[in-house]
């Protein structure tokens, strides 16, 4: 496998794939606004469907399923997105603040 | 060859965007990156030949969502001094480089056991709109309803949840 040709590679592409969800990850967890946590669990949803399009590419290219769980997963987002930010809006009006910090009235 | 750059460069983009996401302190300014990261992606859709994905990512994903996203943003209006103060961040991006790198290592070396993947050309017609479109409409009808439906719920949702409250109660 040299350099020139590593777009070739399935492996490229998985572990390419696996960079972004684990950078997802990370932003989920470290993040302490409310938006910014869900853009990151956005680019998690972005990473994971990298990987179906690398599959299908490269291995089952005769029915493009992994293009039609590509789709799919765009819609969830969208969902997510819509659901979320109206959440974090909810919540701005309510507390008017964006710090998960100060959510502590969430507590029993 | 030009295609060797392309993927690098859109590979470099995308894990800087990613990277600007999680270390900028502002949502805006990581939502921002975060567009480059998508329309990175939608390069290396067109790099895999799928064309209808490739414009569906751009016009939906970096188009439509990320544009909620950010209006939302400037919506909420964040100034500077809302935002939480985060003492410990690069000690806990240091520290999560420690955690992460053995499973790293781990991965990389799964994933040479895997196979190499087909490195011939691909025919004319893959994923283009006719063939996508009659997979989708042919044997996917059903989940695609239910994502109809789902898209309808999270619109109700959306309403009902950021609606005004006591308007004429």
């Amino acid at each position: 496998m040299s350099l020139l040709t590593i777009h070739h590679y399935l492996t490229t592409y998985l572990v390419f794939g696996a960079m972004l969800f684990s950078l997802g990850i990370y932003g989920l967890l470290t993040r302490r606004t409310l938006i910014g946590m869900l853009i990151a669990a956005e680019l998690m949803l972005a990473g994971v469907s990298i990987n179906f399009m690398a599959f299908n590419r490269f291995l089952a290219p005769d029915p493009a399923v992994g293009q039609i769980f590509a789709l799919f997963i765009m819609a969830i987002a969208a969902a997510e997105a819509a659901i979320g930010l109206s959440i974090v809006i909810a919540v701005y009006r309510h507390f008017k603040t964006v710090d998960t910090e100060d959510l502590i009235n969430l507590k029993g | 060859m030009i295609v060797t750059y392309m993927f690098f460069g859109f590979a470099l983009l995308s894990i800087l965007g990613a990277l600007g996401l999680i270390l900028f302190k502002h949502p805006m300014n990581g939502a921002m990156s975060f567009v480059v990261t998508l329309i990175s992606l939608a390069g290396m859709y067109a790099l895999l030949s799928a064309k209808l994905i490739f414009a569906i990512q751009l016009i939906v994903y970096a188009g439509a969502i990320m544009s909620l996203i950010l209006f939302i943003i400037m919506f909420l209006n964040i100034q500077a001094k809302d935002l939480p103060d985060e003492p410990g961040r690069w000690f806990y991006l240091g520290g999560g480089i420690v955690v992460i790198s053995p499973i790293a290592y781990l991965l990389l070396k799964m994933v040479k056991s895997l196979p190499a993947g087909d490195t011939g050309i691909i025919e004319q017609d893959f994923g283009g709109v006719k063939e996508v479109g009659q997979l989708l409409f042919r044997d996917w009808l059903l989940p695609f309803e239910i994502v109809s439906i789902l898209l309808l719920v999270a619109l109700v949702g959306a309403v009902v949840l950021a609606g005004k409250r006591g308007a004429n109660t």
